[in-house]
């Protein structure tokens, strides 16, 4: 038996694992001592990789090229020949009738890696010539990007995972640590042991709230005004630095002014929150000699984000957390590789190592290095924008990488629709997907454990996963395929293995420049900025309060607080909040098809309601129960639990039969375009016939993974 | 002093880690891989209620009702714990009545039939299933290690003799700040 050293493919905690390999065959997983999780793993590291011996029991593998040549037409299993020139030829036509714009790419936060994030980025810029390249950092943690780029230059984590448990205050923001990351979760216990005070603001008391000396459960969809109250207090009470203002912020007398009427006791009505207990955080976390705040999903997902985010940032500037260990800002990054795949450019807006695609040198450098004469100036498409422009008529083709949107994306029918309007969808993923049955051309990849890689984690930090077994099945690794397509579109691509692209694009972006993979060999971990091979890299962002904004400084920020679009009324009177299961990832396609994370969770899920409100719609306990919205009706099972709120319910994002988003409302944050799947007006009714409903979601269930199977198992 | 596994319900976030560990060290039938719901049996328990989360589990107790409830002698002291001897189980669920902490579960599984004759009756094996400290296996129980907050402590003899002894000191230490009367 072998170990193979690998990066959890999971969530953004960055754990490193041994996988315990037998011929080619995992038969285990134990806790490798990573910088971040010192030997420790939750229930997904340590459970989760036996969808790689292909159980098949949510969907099979996809195991060889697939077309269809018309749609509503079976799957046809096809030579890689036939599958590229099948693909290439349509994707060339449609670029010479429509434009390169027509042509929407994703680039994966998954298990793909960095090294196919730049490729399937390269393939946009270069190939296709459009930056109409976008990532699930769009539906989760975009506006923390978009913020703290304009506030402080950076839109990553400022301070490292494992600083968290040396910080004497932690403000925990929209973010259900035990659920998201239990790894980090860790450290926040530690940190309350080593005598930290935290403050915990959330409408459900999650588990973190339980250590909380301070538990502020405001209202859903208050989030601005109680951040501008924090701002409120800071400056009114003195609680902030003034002389760290004035030296590296700027922008306060505008940031003073928009918050001036957001006193506790103005905001009080909005958010449901005792003024007094306003005032105690507030007091706790400046009066901390080092803070830091931590924010997650109940931050990002909202019609109002961006501006949440730099109103958070501004607490850490004008309290001075910023700039030394143990303090900061942290966005912890939801999936395992989404601060990758912006890392590498998988954004519309930005080229790898964070270029502004409006910067010219930036462009004629990297136009030089691919050898194209141009790279286009402008931003491109995000992928929440698809639906809109392909109604708009400006988008006729969709290559999907590694990501399933007719089950992560919000309002589901009417992303379907809009995906019926399509002249090519293609997808390239390791399983059987709804949205790879919609798909005209099918490229099965290697999996994480098949390939080598490298992943970034939450806090900045660069890590190899090594290749653990051979793929099954006529396979090729991502950036192969991308290769291929590449070449069959008339620019040729080749390259040999991982560290040929990786070597590549560090020589490309400054940042990244130092991250050799033999400094990240083993267990290395390397954090950017790294500029030089003889630098270790860089825990801890902003040294000498020099931030990375065009002034150098800080820039402070506070803006009106917007309630959500949508209001609950008489028909739809309780307000949907989609969250985390700590056993599943992401559409569950590879946690689905793990043997223990499956049998500890499955369809049709929970909707979690709190006991009065079950009382008033007459919902018993563990019952099956219609949820439905304007845009649709689901089923699910429903939780009595004292531990949310009254008037909202809370389901998990996962399910097909309790897919949540087949509810959720299509509306996005006016800068990062992320939808506001954290509110959405619905109501819940109970089912009489109990026994049919069961036999209903049982029924469909099947059906549902019947049809995906046959069409794995095309011919 | 009978060993037991408990948690400390302030590390613990809930993640259901150890009932997962907890089923793997006890499959149905005694293969991993062919884990289903049916077969999927945890032994602890994770218990999230208004401001409480934690595993409940077999307190091993030195005086146990379980092991003075059950008719048949199924359920007697071994190893400094209460183990249950599974050819002894009738099913009748006494036990699980008669424990405190609800720890234990009779889990009744169809059993080979005895004969292929159209009279045999429905053959079934019942289990009392409680945690068993992972007698079998050599680095003791599986839950305590998966624990990614550690929050789960095997506690003998040896061990609560040193918390017995360290309250002490701290009580001791908190007279000596002065109790008047």
């Amino acid at each position: 038996m072998k170990k193979v050293i690998t990066v959890c493919p999971y969530c953004g905690s960055g754990c490193k694992i041994n996988l315990l390999v037998e011929g080619n065959k995992i038969v285990g997983a134990e806790g490798a001592n990573g910088v971040t999780n010192e030997g420790e793993l939750c229930l997904k590291g340590y459970y989760g990789w036996d969808f790689l011996n292909d159980t098949k029991l949510l969907t099979p593998r996809l195991t060889k090229p697939m077309i269809r040549r018309q749609r509503g037409a079976d799957f046809e299993a096809v030579s890689w020949d036939e599958a590229i020139d099948f693909a290439a030829t349509r994707l060339k036509a449609i670029k010479a009738a429509h434009g390169p714009d027509s042509i929407m790419v994703t680039g994966s936060s998954r298990g793909t890696g960095n090294e196919s994030n730049y490729i399937a980025q390269k393939f946009a810029r270069a190939v296709i010539g459009t930056n109409n390249i976008d990532c699930c950092a769009r539906v989760c943690h975009g506006p923390s990007v978009a913020g703290l780029m304009v506030t402080l230059g950076n839109g990553a984590m400022s301070n490292s995972i494992n600083e968290i448990e040396d910080t004497k205050c932690i403000l925990v923001f929209g973010y259900n640590a035990a659920d998201s990351h239990p790894i980090v979760a860790r450290r926040i216990i530690k940190a309350k042991e080593k005598g930290a005070k935290i403050i915990v603001c959330d409408p459900r008391y999650i588990e973190t709230a339980r250590l909380a000396d301070l538990y502020l459960p405001l209202k859903n969809g208050t989030n601005m005004a109680l951040v501008n109250a924090f701002a409120n207090v800071l400056i009114n009470e003195n609680l902030y630095k003034p002389d760290f203002v004035a030296q590296y912020a700027e922008g306060f007398e505008e940031y003073k002014a928009a918050v001036a009427k957001y006193t506790p006791e103005y905001t009080a009505e909005i958010t449901g929150l005792d003024p007094q207990l306003v005032r105690d955080a507030m007091r706790m976390y400046a009066g901390a000699p080092t803070a830091t705040i931590l924010w997650g999903m109940g931050v990002t997902q909202w019609g109002q984000a961006v501006d949440v985010v730099k109103g958070l940032s501004s607490l850490a500037t004008i309290t001075g957390n910023l700039g030394r260990p143990n303090v900061g800002v942290g966005p912890v990054r939801g999936q395992n590789n989404v601060q990758g795949a912006c890392d590498m450019g998988a954004l519309p807006n930005t080229l790898p190592g964070y270029y502004p695609v409006t910067d010219a040198a930036a462009r004629e450098k990297f136009a030089k290095a691919w050898g194209v004469p141009s790279i286009p100036a402008e931003k491109g498409f995000g992928i929440t924008e698809v639906p809109h422009k392909i109604h708009e008529g400006k988008l006729k083709a969709y290559y999907i990488f590694g990501e399933d949107p007719l089950q992560t994306d919000p309002d589901l029918g009417m992303l379907r629709e809009a995906f019926s309007k399509l002249d090519l969808i293609i997808v390239q993923d390791i399983f059987m997907t709804k949205t790879a049955m919609m798909a005209d051309v099918i490229f099965p990849a290697t999996s994480w454990g098949e390939h080598e890689n490298v992943f970034s984690s939450a806090d900045r930090g660069f890590q190899r996963c090594y290749k653990a077994v051979d793929a099954k099945g006529d396979v090729k690794d991502d950036w192969e395929i991308h290769s291929l397509m590449a070449t069959a579109m008339g620019y040729p691509m080749k390259y040999n293995n991982a560290q040929e692209i990786w070597d590549e694009l560090r020589n490309l972006c400054h940042l990244y420049t130092g991250a050799t993979y033999e400094k990240m060999a083993d267990l290395g971990y390397v954090q950017w900025p790294c500029e030089t091979e003889d630098h270790p890299g860089t825990p801890w962002l902003y040294k000498g309060n020099k931030f990375d904004t065009p002034s150098g400084k800080a820039l402070l920020f506070g803006t009106e607080w917007r309630p959500p679009l949508e209001k609950v009324d008489a028909d739809y009177p309780l307000g949907l909040c989609t969250v985390r299961e700590v056993g599943h990832y992401s559409c569950r396609s590879m946690t689905g098809n793990c043997t223990a994370l499956q049998t500890l969770a499955d369809e049709p899920g929970y909707v979690q309601i709190h006991p009065d409100d079950a009382k008033t719609y007459g919902v018993k306990d563990q019952a099956l129960v219609w949820v439905s919205s304007r845009r649709g009706k689901v089923i699910t099972r429903a939780n009595h639990n004292d531990r949310v709120n009254k008037g909202a319910v809370y389901m998990t994002y996962q399910w097909w039969i309790g897919a949540c988003n087949e509810l959720t409302v299509d509306h996005l944050d006016p800068i990062s375009k992320t939808p506001e799947y954290k509110f959405s007006a619905v109501k819940v009714e109970a089912i009489a016939d109990q026994a049919w409903a069961e036999k209903y979601v049982q029924t469909e269930y099947s059906k549902m993974k019947a049809g995906m199977r046959k069409a794995a198992m095309a011919g | 002093m009978n060993r037991f596994v408990i948690a400390e319900a302030s590390k613990c976030i809930g993640c259901r880690t150890c009932e997962i560990a907890c089923a793997m060290a006890h499959p149905a039938g005694g293969n991993a891989d062919a884990l289903t719901p049916r077969t999927f049996a945890p032994r602890l328990t994770v218990v999230r209620s208004g401001t409480i989360t934690t595993p409940i589990l077999c307190r091993q107790c030195d005086d146990a009702p379980c092991v003075r409830a059950c008719p048949s002698g199924a359920i007697v002291y071994a190893q400094d714990s209460v183990q249950v001897l599974q050819e002894r189980c009738v099913g009748c669920k006494t036990c699980v009545v008669a424990c405190p902490y609800g720890a234990m579960t009779v889990v009744t599984t169809p059993a080979a039939a005895a004969s292929d004759s159209v009279l045999a009756s429905r053959k079934t094996k019942s289990e009392a299933q409680k945690c068993d400290l992972c007698i079998d296996r050599a680095e003791g129980p599986a839950c305590i290690p998966s624990c990614p907050t550690k929050a789960l402590h095997l506690i003998d003899k040896d061990r609560m003799a040193a918390t017995l002894r360290k309250r002490q000191a701290q009580a001791a230490l908190d007279l000596a700040a002065g109790v008047q009367f």
